[in-house]
């Protein structure tokens, strides 16, 4: 929880992951997947920092339940990441 | 009592144990497998089966014999054991249409799960142009003995008949034996996710259906040797034999989707 | 005037709605049922004039006949237009359900046995995420609905394009709330994704809709839609 006062001043947007219609309406779990794939392919080329990253690291964080992408994480570390990352 | 025997081109058949036989061993194997299933033993599963098998042989050693010592298998007779012949392959090539259906569902679009490939990663997949192949080329050639030895049993050649027969069997036996040695050197198990599952569920059932079939066809070779069999009259052996195409076309669909389509 | 967006003591219709779709749903409703109505006074019509004319005692008249073109032309065909009559509208409906508009917000929605958690990631580094269980018997307070209350209900904005996305942790659950017109089952492996446009602002009631184990009946939800400023205060409170 945050001191009383700190979030004051922030500016909330209500921007989130765009509509994709490369993916299934009513299923979105390839969207997700792809987000994160391609966020940890930009890493790979452009680094961490940059912005085009960032937005596929905001896309996939709005897109994935979190224990899915908890799940993806600690598979990435042991190595048995089943995607192409 | 003397029983009045009227004369019909139908067979009207006499009281019989095996229906209500058959329905008790059934669902003993029912139960059974529940059981079985939940690691509980498997004694009355064992029971079902016996029963299901004596039930089985008894059932068919009293058709043959009305069949062959009653006569009862007039024409009309004859016609309707052949509709219900195909009318149970039908069913059964449904059967294989919802095997299928659950393969391609898997594999067409894979899941996030498997890496959204197929596949799956980390599965190694039997190399389709080794032993698969083979069983393929033996299948494909016990389509043609077993039409040698349909169109001699038309003709009446009773000893080509029976050669080719014997080879459709033992070319039978091969391809199970291989599939049993490919099942054993493979590198991934029924309990290994969707590919797996669907994998041993495909060829699994098939290598049930050529067991199947293995078995039809040699009831035919004995049946012929003890001379039951006559160009006219073999609707035993006609059925083994669509049943043998049915299953041969199965593999090619098999072979084609999951081995070599689903294996690349 | 007091809308009505939880269950009643015998309720056999339809809750308030509160979204464009539950709207559209309460329409189909009525058209349907416009037509079942003249089917059902047509059908006991002709049942009851067969039932009377062809008594035997009032009718000893034998007839003969085997085929009626006409008259199975009649009876194969007024159905088949009934029915292409009553599938525009119903297709009309589903395809608006399923139309996508690029959303403000998202918010993803996981069935657990027993209880929903909410996770809002678009705001902050952490992003929001709270479980919501119901509130039992002992600590209802005056005015509340009994197995309907909530710890922390979910909250979202109104007159805003939302995007719920579903999945489940365990069995197969069902995240239903009545007056925004969303039932849509939360599988496990799976992201389902429904569109939801609320109309104005409430407090919504649903229940799951699938059964999933023991506690089934114990998961309630509830659906707080706010204003706009609302919900931006109510996100700067929990980050």
């Amino acid at each position: 929880m945050a001191e009383e006062g700190e979030n004051e001043n922030m500016e909330i947007k209500l921007e989130t992951a765009p509509h994709d219609p490369r993916f299934q309406t009513t299923n979105q779990a390839k969207h997700c997947w792809s987000r994160y794939i391609e966020y940890h392919a930009c890493v790979k080329q452009k680094g961490e920092e940059d912005s085009e990253c960032q937005k596929f690291k905001r896309w996939y964080k709005s897109l994935c339940p979190n224990e899915w992408l908890e799940n993806w994480d600690e598979q990435r570390a042991n190595g048995t990441f089943p995607g192409p990352v | 009592m003397e029983k009045e025997r009227r004369i019909s081109e139908y067979h009207m058949v006499d009281v019989s144990p095996w229906p209500v036989m058959s329905v008790i061993a059934l669902m003993g194997v029912l139960i059974g497998m529940i059981e079985w299933m939940h690691g509980m033993g498997g004694r009355i599963l064992v029971m079902g089966v016996i029963s299901m098998l004596m039930s089985m042989y008894g059932w068919w050693r009293d058709v043959i014999r009305e069949g062959v010592l009653e006569g009862s298998h007039t024409g009309k007779v004859q016609e309707g054991l052949r509709k219900g012949v195909l009318w149970f392959i039908f069913t059964e090539s449904m059967l294989f249409v919802s095997i299928f259906w659950a393969y391609y569902h898997s594999s067409l679009s894979p899941s996030v799960e498997l890496g959204g490939v197929w596949p799956p990663r980390g599965i190694r997949v039997v190399e389709a142009w080794e032993l698969p192949m083979l069983n393929t080329l033996l299948l494909l050639m016990s389509g043609v003995t077993v039409t040698w030895s349909h169109e001699s049993m038309r003709s009446g050649e009773k000893e080509e008949m029976e050669k080719g027969l014997g080879i459709t069997i033992i070319l039978g036996i091969v391809f199970l034996m291989i599939q049993g040695y490919e099942y054993y050197e493979s590198e991934f198990r029924i309990t290994d996710g969707v590919y797996g599952s669907s994998f041993y569920m495909g060829t699994g059932f098939h290598g049930m259906h050529v067991l199947v079939g293995v078995i039809m066809l040699s009831m035919g070779l004995i049946r012929s040797i003890r001379g039951e069999l006559t160009s006219e009259h073999h609707v035993g052996l006609e059925a083994g034999i669509w049943y043998w195409h049915f299953v041969d076309v199965v593999w090619l669909f098999l072979f084609v989707s999951i081995y070599w389509w689903g294996g690349v | 005037m007091i809308r009505n967006d939880a269950p009643v003591r015998w309720g056999l219709g339809f809750q308030d709605p509160a979204t464009p779709v539950m709207e559209g749903i309460v329409n189909l409703h009525h058209e349907i049922m416009y037509v079942m109505i003249g089917v059902l006074c047509m059908v006991i019509y002709i049942l009851m004039r067969i039932i009377y004319n062809y008594d035997y005692r009032r009718n000893r008249e034998v007839r003969k006949e085997k085929r009626g073109a006409l008259i199975e032309a009649i009876w194969t065909l007024t159905p088949t237009v009934i029915l292409i009559i009553i599938a525009v509208p119903s297709y009309a409906l589903l395809y608006a359900m399923e139309e996508e508009v690029s959303p403000g917000v998202t918010v993803k929605i996981i069935g657990h046995q027993w209880y929903w958690s909410y996770e809002y990631s678009d705001y902050g580094e952490e992003g929001i995420s709270y479980d919501s269980y119901m509130i039992g018997e002992e600590e209802l307070e005056e005015g509340d609905l009994r197995m309907l209350e909530v710890d922390n209900r979910m909250v979202l904005p109104i007159k805003t394009h939302i995007r719920l996305l579903l999945t489940s942790t365990d069995v197969i659950h069902s995240w239903a709330v009545p007056s925004l017109g969303v039932k849509c089952d939360t599988v496990p492996g799976r992201l389902s994704q429904v569109g939801v446009y609320i109309k104005r602002e409430g407090v919504y009631y649903g229940q799951c809709s699938e059964l999933c184990g023991m506690n089934h009946a114990y998961m309630p939800i509830v659906v707080e839609g706010v204003k706009v400023e609302g919900y931006k205060e109510w996100i700067k409170s929990k980050i």
